[in-house]
Parts: C-alpha cells; structure tokens; sequence
C-alpha cells in the first residue's frame, strides 16, 4: 500500500516548508518529504526579497516597487507582485514576534560578516538593533577562535561603505571555549545552557562571563554586535541577559554556513508545520515516480533504505533546490534535474556556463525549471510537463538569487502561490 | 661604473630561483627579478613529478641519467618539498609487451632501480588501478612541490644575501652597444614586498652579468635586445582531482602519447599531459575537450576518476628549445635536454647568457652549469654547494620527524603542517595564541598564514602557493575571506579588500576548467555565501555612488 | 632469469564494475578518500552532532569525515584520537545535504584507530569489547537471571564497573529476563505454532489459508532476546494477527555497538552469520524485520557500507522496520481505527537510527489512528545514549548533557509513558525521567490483540 496524503511537498527548505504550511490551510492533509537537510542552514536567515535589479541597480528602497519591472520568466513574474505581498504576510504570520521589517515596505540595510551592508526585507529579531540605516556607534566583538568574523576589519569596511556611525571592532577570547576548532554549536551551547566556565576571575556562568569580557572593552559606543552564535534554542535569554548586563543594545552579524539564524528560522517552520497537522518524513529521497498515463503524477517512489515505497497523493510540490539543494544536478554535458527530469535550458557547451568575472553575469546561477503562472514546471515544447506538479523555490530558474538578493522572497512567493493552488485543487 | 648587482637572474621559477641561490652561496652578489609571483611561469604550472628517468630510459638515456642523479640529491636537500611515492610503469592488456621490455631494460641500464609487479601486485600498492592491468614496472618516481621548493630556493638566496624582487616585470633591457648592463623594470607596487594599493615604480637595475633565466619567455626578453633565441613554447594541460585517487605516480606504460601520468601531489592527484606547440606562451587556447581526454583516458588506468571530482585545471608552457637546424616537427619529439646560450659567443653581445630547455628535476644541475658559467665570466673561483646544502625546512628532518610534537593540532592537521614546513615547524607553528584552522580543506593554521604573510606581504597568492590554504575542495570559497582577514590590521582595510578580490578571482579563473557535478554546486555555494550573505558583489565600498542609508528601515514601527 | 619472464600476471580480466571493497575486504583497509569528494563544506553536519555541542574535545563529524581522510594517506594511520569521542548516532549522514558517506567514513577511521593506535592491553579497550559484545555475556545472565540482576544492581559492583572498567557507575544495568525471547519460542512451539496461528488470521480475515507469502524472518537483536522479551512477543503477535507466519533465524548481534567502538573484526564475524542465515530465510520467501530500529539500520545501511559477503545486499533489500513494513504492506492505519488501549498518553520520542531511515513521523502518525492516543513528539534531539557511548564512564556527563533536552520535554509532555523503538534510547528516557517506557509495537499489541493473552 502507498502511504496517502492529499497534497505531498518534496523537499524541506523555506520553499517547501512554505508550501506546506499554505496547502494545509486548505483543509488536506498533506506530506513533506525531505531527503538531506535544506539550505536554510547555509542561510543567514534574512528574509531578502529584492536588493538588486537584474541588471544590478540598486540597493533598492522599495523592493514591491521594482517587482513590476521584471523580465518575463522571473518566478516573481509568473506569481505577480500581490502574491509576493500576500506570501510576506504569510511569513510574517509564522514568525511573530521572532521576525522584523513588516512594518514597513522599505528594505533594511544590516551588516554582513564581511563588512558590507546588504538590504533585505525581514531580518530576525536578533539582527534588529543592528540596522546600518540607524545612525547609531557600533562596538563590533569577535573572538580569536572563530575565523570568520573579523570584527576590526568589519568595522573598518562598514566606515568604508559610508555606514553613517563610527564602528570599532575588538577581538576577544571566548570565555569556556577551549579547543581553536570548536563549532558555532558549541559557543550556542554554552550560552543556551549557561555552562559554568572558568575565567580569570573564577567561576562564572558563560553568559555572564561574555558580557564581563566585553564589558571592558566597551567604549561609548549604544551598542554592540556579535558573530551570530549568541544561544539556539534560548537566543532571546541570551540577549536580554547580555543586554542588562551590557546596558546597551546586542544584536548579530549574520553568518556564513553553517547559520545558527538559519538553523533558528527552520525550527520556527518546523514547530509551524507539527501545528498545522503536516506529515513531515525526513532522511530518505524521493528517487522514482509512475503517472496515471494521463499527464499526471500517479505516485512517487521514496527510497528508505533500500526499501521502495510508494507515496500517493493528489497534489505535488517539488521544492527540492537548485545547485546547492541538489534540486538541479550536472555533469560534464547537461543539467538536469534528478527525479522528475523535468526540462532546464542551459547551454549545450559547458564552457557557457558561466563568464569570466566571478561576480558577472553568471548563466549557471540562472539554471533551473522555467513554470507557467500556475508554477507547472514546462517541458521544452512549453506544455506543464505534469498536470499535478508545480516546483517552488531554489529549483525555479530564471533568476539569480545571489546577484539580486531574492532567495527567500521567491522561495515564500512561489511556495506560497504553489501550495495554495496545489491544497485547493486536491480539496476539490 | 659599479653596478648595482654583480649578477641579475631574470625570472623566479625554478631554474632562476636555484641559480640564485647557488650565485649567493657561493658569495656573489644577486639581484633576481619576476614578473609575477615566483613559480607564475612554468614551475608552478607542472605536475610535481620528480622524474626518476622512468620516463625517459627509452627515449633519452642521458637524460633519464641526470634524472636519477638529481633525484637522489633532491631528497636529501629539499626533503620538505618531496614525497618519495614510488611510481608505476602501468600496462594494460592492449599495450605492447616489447615497449614494457624496453622500458625495464632502459632503466636496469640507466641505474634506475625497477622492480616488475603482477597485476595484482600492482593493486595491491594502488587498490583503485583498473582491474585488468597486466602489470607494472615499479621505480623511484616521487612528488615535488614545485612552489614550496622554488620559495626554499628563494629564501636561502635571501639568506645569503640576494635580493629578491616579484612583481617586477623586465621592460627593456640595458644595452650599450655590444654591452648588455641590466634591465629596466616596472614594479608592481614599489620595490620589496608586494602591498597592493601602493602605486608603481619604474627602475633601472645595472649589473655586471645578466642572466635569462625566463625559459618560455626567454625569446621575448632576447627580443628587447634584438636577440633572436628560437624557444618552441609547448603546453601541456594537468587536471587536479579533489582527492588523491593514487598514492604513488601512475604512468602509462606505452611508448608515447597524451594523458598518461597521474602524480599524487599533496592531497590531489594531477592528471597530465598534452604537448602542442604555441606561439605566445601567455595566450594560447584552453579547451574543454583536453580536459575530457585527461579524464576518459586516465579512467582507462584509474576508473574512479571518471566520476570523480576535478577541482581545477591548468596548462603550463614548456620551454622547449632546439637548436637551429635540427627542424623538429613534433614537440614530443623536442629534447629535454637544456641549452646554455651565451650571446657573446652567439651574437656577439657582451654581458649576458640566456637558458633554455631542460627539465624541473634537474633545475639544480643546471643552475650549478649557468652558475659555473657566469663565475667563470665574472672570473670567480668558488665551487657549488648546493647539492650538500639542505634547502631551508629541510634541515635535520630527522629530528622533527622523531620529536612526536603536534603543536596542539589535530594529528593530520599537524601531519600536513609539519610537512610542508619541515624543520621550519616549531619555529612558526609553536605559538601561545590561538591557533585556528584558516584553511580546513588543506589544514592551514592561522599561524602558517601568518609566516607566509610576513615573507611576501599583502599577496594571498604569494600566500596560497606557500601554504596551499585555498588550493581544497572549495577553492577558497570559505577561506579567502579569512586569509584576507589575517592581512589586517598590518595592512588597512582597503589593501585587504583589493587582496581579497585578487585571490578570489584567481580562485574562479583556475576552476572555470571543472564546472559540472560537485564543483558547479560548489561554485554555487562560494558565489551564494559571497553575493548573498556578504553581498561582496554590490560592496558599497567599493561602489561609484554612495549609498542613501536614511532612505532604508530604521527599524522604527 | 629477469623479472620480466616470470610468470607475473594473474589476473582475471574483469567484466563487472570496479569495486575497491573487492580488493581489500578489510574495511579498516578501505580508502574512502573519494567519498570527500562529496563535501562542499556547508558545515551542516557539524550542526547536527549532538557531541560537538557539549564536548569540547569532539571536533565534529566534518571533520572526522571528509576532511580528515582529504588529508590522509595511504602511509598515514595517526587517526585522530577524537573518533572515538562519535557517538555513531549517524545524524551526520540525514545531515548533509550532499551526500558525503559520513558515518562510513568515521566507523572505517575508528577502526583503523582501534587498530592501529589503541593499546590491546588497555582497559578502555576491553571495557569497549566488553560493551560491544554484549551478546557474549547476555547468555550468562540469562542463565541466572535472578543472580545477575542482584549483582548488577550491587553498589560494589557499580564501583567496580566505574572504576576498573570505566562503565558509568550511574547507569542502572538493564534487567534480564526470567525466560529469554527464544526460549519462549520455542516453548511456544516455533515456527510450526506460529503458521498456524497465521492461518488461523486469515482464515478470520477471509483471506487466502495457504499463502507462501505471507511469511516474516524476525531479526529480534540482543535485547529482546534478553532482556526486553516483551517487545518480541508483540512483535509475533501483532504480525500474526495480520496473518504472517513468522521464523526465527539464528542471528548474532546487529554489529551496531561494534560499528561504534571501532571493532570490526568482531562485527564482520556477526555479520557474516547475519548474513547467511537471513539469506536462507529471504530464500524461503520470508522478508526481514527488525523491531530495533538501530538494528535494521545496521542491516541496511552499515552492512553493504562495510562488508562484502555474499548476499549482502539482497539481506540490505529485504529488511524491514516492524512497523514500516506493516503500513506499507497492510491497512495498519484502517486496522488501528476504531482500537482502543487502557494507556493513551505518551512521550514519543524518534531515536536517531530512525530518523536515518526516514521514519520519524511514523509512530505519531500510527498512533493517531487509535482511538483516545495522544502522542507527543518530545523533538528531534538526539537521547544522548547512543547505545553504548553513554555507558561509559567519561562520556557519562556529555551523554546527559546531550539528553538534557529530551528529558526536559518529556517533563513538558501530559504523559508519564514514553515510547520509543531504540532498546538503548528507552534505558536513557527511563534513567533521566524514571517514566516506563513502551515500545511502539506494543502499544500495536495491545491496540489489535488485547494484553491481557497470555500465552504459555
């Protein structure tokens, strides 16, 4: 027997997740199935929607505003500027209390760990107090053993950049971290759990211990940034308890692979889709699948191990990322995605793959499924390559997340557009 | 009129560096100048193959001779810098028996140890050979870092007193009449390290003899005096795989032909070689299908490479030189041999020898014949050390070898580490800082970053070829921007950047040649945490227009 | 005479695919080198070690994985000491979205480490024997159960464990049962017993009598064997009742506790026995379940990653998850509706070894299908036990560390019950909240046959 569910989700990123929650509010019962962890984890958890122009204007002010000018083919094209409105207010919704920028539809500048500025439209909360758009002094802390944040040089680079406040980065030993390797979940962990450590005046807790090291170097500056590792699980305890003990404002930087704010953003998806009632099968792939020999997806074949099982429902999303996500996959002479083969143009010579400038106009950037406005993937000839699956998210091409600062804003619009119409047919 | 160097040694690659050295030992007065970086040439576009003259005991005998020789003297002078693997002389079941015979009758006659291996025995030194290789011919072959041993070669020149200048590029030669008295050189930042930022300078360095030492670009240099020295460029393309696939050197036991070699060289494996002829050794094409040979050929020995992971590809000029009249067609067919052209016997201009030919395992060899030469132009008397003198990091290896110290480090961690710095170890990994990992696909330590800085200032490339921090899997992706971070506060924020941008459009360049499979989805990732986490490709400091911050959220409801 | 005219060749031109494990079937021999080549290090892994997080000397599994065997040679065996710190809970592996053959590479390293570097002579050796073959001493206890448990749950003993072996001398040992698992099979009739009840079922169910394939081979592992013989006896029930005649094969230990201290000679002795006698009984038409979801990961995933035997792979294929194999191969959720059972709250908690299974969301989905259950997923950390990593003395305190997050949620759940497929994830649920624990086949028992069947 297949297991059945009205509405299936493969793949677990923001995309997918979204996609879920969106087809559960349509009354189905619905699956996600996730085979590795998503890239939310590489992710520093802003919630970008547009930064840049294809063409590389910006920083933009007013992402909403400059949706209307893209390119036919851009995923925020197929789903149209209110579904991108409508898909934020859906985040928002998730996120609560944990995210901010909903108040207003101006990007907001926050630093990054190399020093620049980038703008995003939601930032977690625990980036709030760091806006570069808020003239405010900025004391900016790393710490010897995490390589890479280097805070003097983040503070040199953010005067360079025009940040309209002066910053001072200082370099500092972590209180309780004992090895140079020690990952970013082990400095969370500390924190999180408030661990005894030793310091050079006794025993302490590590976060009181934190805020003491800091302390003594903080000048007059209203507040202070960190690498984003300041707690998992407990991040709010944490800052308030850094805060009271600092008596300025703390917020994060954040970060490269691996996020903890990422990682943050996927437990908040996580807990949303348990509340809403969404089956979520984890660690195996979805490797095969069979139709219904009428254009439609008749089940999915997932590989536990060996074991070939079969899922059935009404409804699929493919939410299984680009590149990275493995969602889009290569070899020396094509591109090509791995479960559905679903169509991805791409030049036949590797050689145009990509251009000389790092940084340039890359092509490979911009592979994957090109979707009509209903988000079925399209086949070469342009018709749905599938009656009953759409794809969302890093899997979508036609657009280059990276350039134009878009990843998250595409992976809610499109999920959110997908699953709404994927949930709303399989309840008919 | 004093000259302001005894001799000039144009060009850094191996043969330049080892003629400084071998000058300075001996106690002359040495300028060297570079255009690049030293190893841009050549040296550092090579497999790492030190040649037992397996290879040539067929073709060349006097060549696979002085192979051996140097061989041996290397192991013991640059012992940091080698890595004795073994080789193999691999043949299939479609290759000739006579050409194996000859080949192990070659090196028996060569005084090259060859001991002959079963199939099986052959993959039982090297489990991931093809199944039905026949057998194998097992030699002395060995792995040389061309960049560690050129930069140890530069350092004990420096020691004794040379003057070493990269980034330095020759733009005339000195000539007074049939005199040839130096060179006119632009440097890239100022004379001394490298700091990028720092404007450029033109100078005018005079000595008493000028050596061209620039192997494929030696007809260039020839030209700016109107020398005419006929070099006959070749370029050759290797393959880096992501992992070492062999642990010794894998030949193809043919006569001759494209793709045959696979040299393990520090935690790749190279796969090599082509041999085309070019006419400009800075502008030749690089293609796809060169590549594609590399791999489907090499999978014919080593079948795992043909799903595996290439990192990188790069193609390097031989300086090939023949002398007039021999009329040559085919570059494989080119000798290896080495030519001392001096243009006073040869053109009649005073002052200047140039090199050309020859071969990276016997740099040594003939740096000690130019050096002999120009003490005998100079009318010095002082006899050549260097093949009794260990290389800097390579002093008493024993002891460190035996001494179980790991520097706190991770044990391959400091295996690797202790390896490429060799009896230099305690000196720069022995520290009461912190002690971080920069570079973990190669385990580099902040401490080896920082040495490296300290010896060639703000370049990270000049740092990489030290260190081989960014030459991993992720081909600097994560730690560019931590090597560049090491840069400051020493250099300001805007040096740092501009070094940064450099090694990391160095880093893409090379891998432009292994963009499908894991690496494009790597690429992705590097182009990811750089244009969207840093947002490095829009850097408002780096920006024409200054950003409007207040028209942004200011985080007020 | 010249090398060259000996008789040198003696190869078989190969016709299949190249396979490396051929040429050394020792896995602390194989060269995984090529398995970095997946790595594009994301770090996710790292993120998801339940170790890296409280110790500080465990510098995590990329680390241990790919990283250290880029870096390794041929010639080189210093494997860091650090991998013995792993845990072998195998969340790297679900982890990295790339990929990489994590776990494989650290029980090959650990291996090679216990080979190469570990004193044969030391006491964490043997302690580590001692606790990776457990199965060798079961049988002991078993034959003076009473005695046994006397003496595990001596105080003397305890300090004796701690202090000349290195066993956590807070760990209650686990009870052995009165009547191990096989005896009562045997007693009950074997096989033969079993084909009749299966026939009965489906003669009840209106189905087919005779039916060659409805036939299981139940891999029952060590403990419930030994100790939790109650997890067995739903097991042949439940499958009964749906009509499976069910053998017992002869069988050793999984190798799940050899994998993770680094004793491979001992696991591939294991695993060879597995081997044969679950191929036999893939011959005779039956599948292969496992009720231990470390157990059937080991046959699954560790087996064909480590070994070469002759049908290695076919066992890989067949087996199953007691449960698993009954919602894809039965109505469980249509059978379940409508059932009722006295105990309806409990603390679920999914143990690593199945989520890599992808099999995290089954039991709560299972269970709401029975009429009053309400589950609570108490998260997806990892216990911290680890099977016999938190039995040792120096990882006692990281392994309560690393279950600190479970016990807190099992507190927060409305249920004093904790459920569980993992023998050892059940010991810490139980050590860190003093709750009973059930596993989830016999709340399945209890659900469509009823308790209160005792049989003789």
């Amino acid at each position: 027997m297949a297991i059945e569910d009205d509405v299936l989700v493969i793949g677990g990123g923001l995309a997918g997740a979204t996609a879920a929650l969106t087809a559960a509010e349509e009354g189905v019962q619905v699956r996600l199935v996730t085979h590795k962890q998503s890239t939310l984890r590489h992710a520093s958890g802003l919630i970008d929607v547009l930064g840049y122009t294809p063409a590389g204007e910006g920083p933009i002010v007013d992402p909403f505003e400059a949706l209307a000018d893209l390119p036919e083919g851009h995923p925020y094209e197929r789903v149209g500027t209110e579904a991108v409105r409508e898909a934020l207010s859906f985040f928002d919704e998730i996120a609560g209390d944990a995210y901010s920028g909903g108040h207003t539809a101006s990007n907001a500048l926050v630093p990054t760990h190399g020093g620049t500025v980038k703008p995003t439209a939601r930032y977690p909360v625990s980036t709030a107090a760091g806006l570069a758009s808020v003239p405010e002094d900025t004391l900016l802390v790393g710490f010897e053993t995490l390589t890479d944040f280097d805070a003097p040089l983040a503070a040199s680079h953010l005067e360079a950049a025009g940040a309209p406040f002066s910053a001072r980065g200082v370099t500092l030993t972590f209180p309780g971290i004992v090895r140079d390797d020690a990952k970013i979940n082990r400095y969370a962990h500390l924190l999180d759990h408030e661990e005894t450590v030793q310091t050079g005046a006794g025993e302490t807790s590590a976060r009181e211990a934190l805020a003491a090291t800091v302390d003594a170097h903080l000048k007059d500056e209203s507040r202070v940034g960190f690498p984003a590792i300041l707690g998992d699980d407990h991040a709010a305890d944490v800052r308030a308890d850094l805060e009271d003990a600092l008596g300025v404002d703390v917020f994060e930087v954040p970060m490269g692979p691996p996020s903890l704010p990422g990682m943050r953003l996927e437990d908040m998806l996580y807990d949303a889709l348990g509340d809403a009632g969404v089956r979520v099968t984890s660690g195996v792939p979805v490797i095969d699948y069979e139709t219904d020999g009428n254009g439609a997806i008749e089940h999915v074949v997932v590989d536990r191990h060996g074991q070939e099982v079969p899922y059935r429902a009404e409804q699929y999303v493919l939410a299984t990322g680009g590149l990275v996500g493995k969602g889009v996959r290569s070899e020396r002479e094509r591109v090509f995605e791995p479960i559905f083969d679903c169509h991805i143009p791409h030049a036949a010579e590797r050689y145009d793959w990509f251009v000389e400038d790092v940084f340039g106009e890359q092509p490979y950037a911009r592979f994957g499924l090109v979707p009509d406005r209903e988000l079925r993937p399209l086949g070469e000839d342009d018709d749905p390559e599938f009656s009953n699956l759409r794809a969302v998210g890093g899997v979508l091409g036609g657009y280059d997340y990276a350039a134009e600062k878009s990843g998250a804003g595409v992976s809610l619009a499109t999920g959110y557009v997908a699953g709404e119409r994927a949930g709303t047919e399989a309840s008919r | 009129m004093a000259h302001d160097t005894e001799v000039l040694v144009l060009g850094g690659g191996s043969t330049g560096c080892g003629i400084a050295r071998d000058l300075a030992m001996r106690g002359l007065e040495v300028t060297l100048v570079e255009r690049g970086n030293l190893t841009d040439g050549t040296t550092g576009r090579m497999h790492g193959l030190l040649h037992s003259g397996g290879r040539y005991a067929v073709s060349d005998q006097a060549s696979a001779i002085e192979c051996i020789e140097e061989n041996k003297i290397l192991r013991d002078i640059a012992g940091h810098c080698v890595e004795m693997t073994g080789g193999l002389f691999v043949q299939r079941p479609e290759d000739p028996d006579e050409y194996f015979q000859e080949k192990l009758e070659g090196c028996r006659e060569c005084n090259i140890p060859a001991r002959v291996l079963s199939g099986r025995e052959a993959r039982t030194v090297e489990p991931y050979l093809a199944k039905d290789v026949k057998r194998a011919i097992q030699v002395p072959d060995g792995a040389i870092d061309p960049f560690r041993l050129c930069v140890a070669n530069a350092i004990d020149a420096e020691r004794h007193g040379a003057r070493i200048e990269t980034h330095a590029e020759v733009v005339d030669l000195l000539r007074n009449g049939d005199d040839i008295y130096g060179v006119e050189v632009r440097h890239d930042s100022g004379p001394g390290k490298r700091t990028h930022k720092t404007p450029g300078t033109t100078e005018e360095i005079t000595a008493d003899y000028v050596v061209n030492a620039t192997g494929a670009w030696a007809g260039q240099i020839g030209a700016m005096a109107d020398l005419d020295i006929e070099v006959r460029p070749s370029k050759g393309v290797m393959t880096i795989m992501n992992v070492r696939q062999v642990d010794t050197v894998v030949n193809r036991c043919r006569p001759k032909g494209d793709a045959d070699i696979v040299v393990p060289h520090e935690t790749t494996a190279i796969l090599g070689t082509t041999d085309e002829e070019v006419e400009d050794p800075d502008d030749y094409p690089e293609e796809g299908w060169e590549v594609d040979m590399m791999i489907d050929t090499l999978s014919e020995l080593v079948p795992i490479l043909e799903e595996a992971r290439t990192i990188r590809s790069f193609w390097g000029v031989r300086p090939l030189y023949e002398p007039p009249g021999r009329g040559t067609k085919d570059p494989t067919d080119i000798t290896r041999d080495f030519f001392l052209l001096d243009h006073e016997d040869r053109d009649g201009v005073d002052g200047m020898s140039s090199i050309v030919g020859g071969k990276f395992t016997t740099y040594r060899a003939m740096a000690e014949q130019i050096s002999d030469h120009v003490c005998e132009q100079l009318g010095v008397s002082a006899s050549c050390t260097t093949a009794e003198e260990s290389l800097p990091g390579s002093e008493n290896l024993e002891v460190l070898e035996k001494g179980m110290d790991d520097f706190g480090l991770r044990s391959p961690v400091a295996r690797r580490s202790k390896q490429r710095l060799g009896s230099r170890s305690p000196e720069v990994l022995d520290t009461d800082e912190a002690n971080p990992v920069i570079c973990q696909c190669e385990g580099v330590t902040r401490a080896e970053v920082c040495d490296a800085i300290s010896q060639s200032g703000s370049d990270l490339n000049a740092v990489r070829i030290r260190t081989r921090a960014s030459m991993g899997n992720c081909q600097g992706g994560f730690c560019c921007q931590n090597m560049a971070s090491e840069l400051h506060p020493e250099y300001d924020e805007e040096t740092t950047r501009e070094a940064l941008d450099e090694l990391f459009q160095e880093r893409w360049k090379g891998e432009r040649h292994a963009l499908w499979g894991e690496q494009l989805s790597q690429a992705m990732l590097n182009y990811a945490l750089h244009a969207t986490t840093m947002n490095r490709d829009n850097d408002p400091a780096s920006a024409a227009e200054p950003v409007e911050y207040g028209a942004f959220d200011t985080g007020v409801q | 005479m010249s090398d060259a005219e000996q008789p040198t060749d003696d190869h078989v031109p190969g016709d299949d695919e190249f396979e490396p494990i051929q040429v050394f079937p020792e896995a602390e021999e194989m060269d995984l080198r090529p398995g970095a080549d997946n790595c594009y290090k994301c770090s996710t892994c790292d993120t998801n070690c339940p170790v890296a997080e409280v110790d500080d000397e465990f510098p995590g599994p990329k680390f241990q994985g790919p990283e250290q065997w880029r870096l390794k040679r041929q010639d080189d065996h210093d494997i860091d000491d650090s991998v013995m710190k792993c845990s072998n809970c195998m969340r790297c592996d679900s982890a990295c979205p790339s990929e990489v053959p994590l776990s494989q590479m650290h029980n090959t390293a650990r291996a090679e480490y216990v080979e190469e570097n570990m004193s044969k002579f030391s006491r964490e050796y043997w302690r580590n024997r001692m606790l990776s073959n457990y199965r060798q001493l079961a049988p002991l206890a078993a034959t003076f159960p009473r005695t046994a448990n006397f003496v595990m749950g001596l105080s003397v003993t305890k300090w004796m464990g701690e202090k000349v072996l290195g066993i956590a001398g807070d760990r209650d040992f686990p009870e052995f049962a009165k009547t191990t698992f096989r005896e009562w099979w045997a007693k009950r009739g074997g096989n033969a017993t079993s084909r009749e009840r299966a026939q009965e079922a489906r003669a009840e169910r209106g189905a087919e009598v005779q039916n060659e394939d409805k036939r299981i081979a139940y891999f029952h592992g060590c403990y419930s064997n030994y100790n939790t013989t109650e997890v067995g006896k739903a097991l042949v029930r439940v499958f009964e009742h749906f009509g499976y005649e069910v053998m017992i094969p002869e069988q050793a230990c999984s190798g799940t506790p050899m994998f993770a201290n680094g004793m491979l000679d001992d696991a591939r002795r294991a695993a060879e026995t597995n081997v044969r006698e679950l191929s036999a009984a893939i011959e005779d038409g039956a599948d292969i379940i496992a009720s231990c979801t470390s157990c059937s990961m080991s046959l699954r995933q560790e087996y064909p990653e480590l070994f070469d035997f002759d049908g290695t792979e076919d066992v890989a294929e067949n087996t199953w998850e007691a449960v698993e194999y009954l919602r894809v191969h039965e109505d469980l959720e249509g059978e379940l509706e409508g059932t009722q059972v006295d105990d309806t709250n409990f603390a679920y908690h999914a143990p690593c070894h199945s989520r890599n299974q992808g099999l995290d969301g089954q039991t709560m989905e299972v269970m709401s299908a029975i009429d009053g259950v309400e589950a609570e997923d108490v998260g997806d950390s990892c216990s911290g036990i680890s099977g016999t990593y938190g039995w040792k003395e120096e990882n006692y305190e990281t392994s309560m560390k690393i279950g600190e997050e479970m016990f807190d949620h099992m507190e927060d759940a409305e249920a004093t019950t904790g459920l569980t497929e993992c023998p050892t994830c059940s010991m810490q649920m139980e050590h860190g909240t003093g709750y009973e624990i059930q596993h989830t086949l016999q709340v399945l028992e209890a659900a469509l046959v009823g308790t209160e069947l005792e049989e003789a």
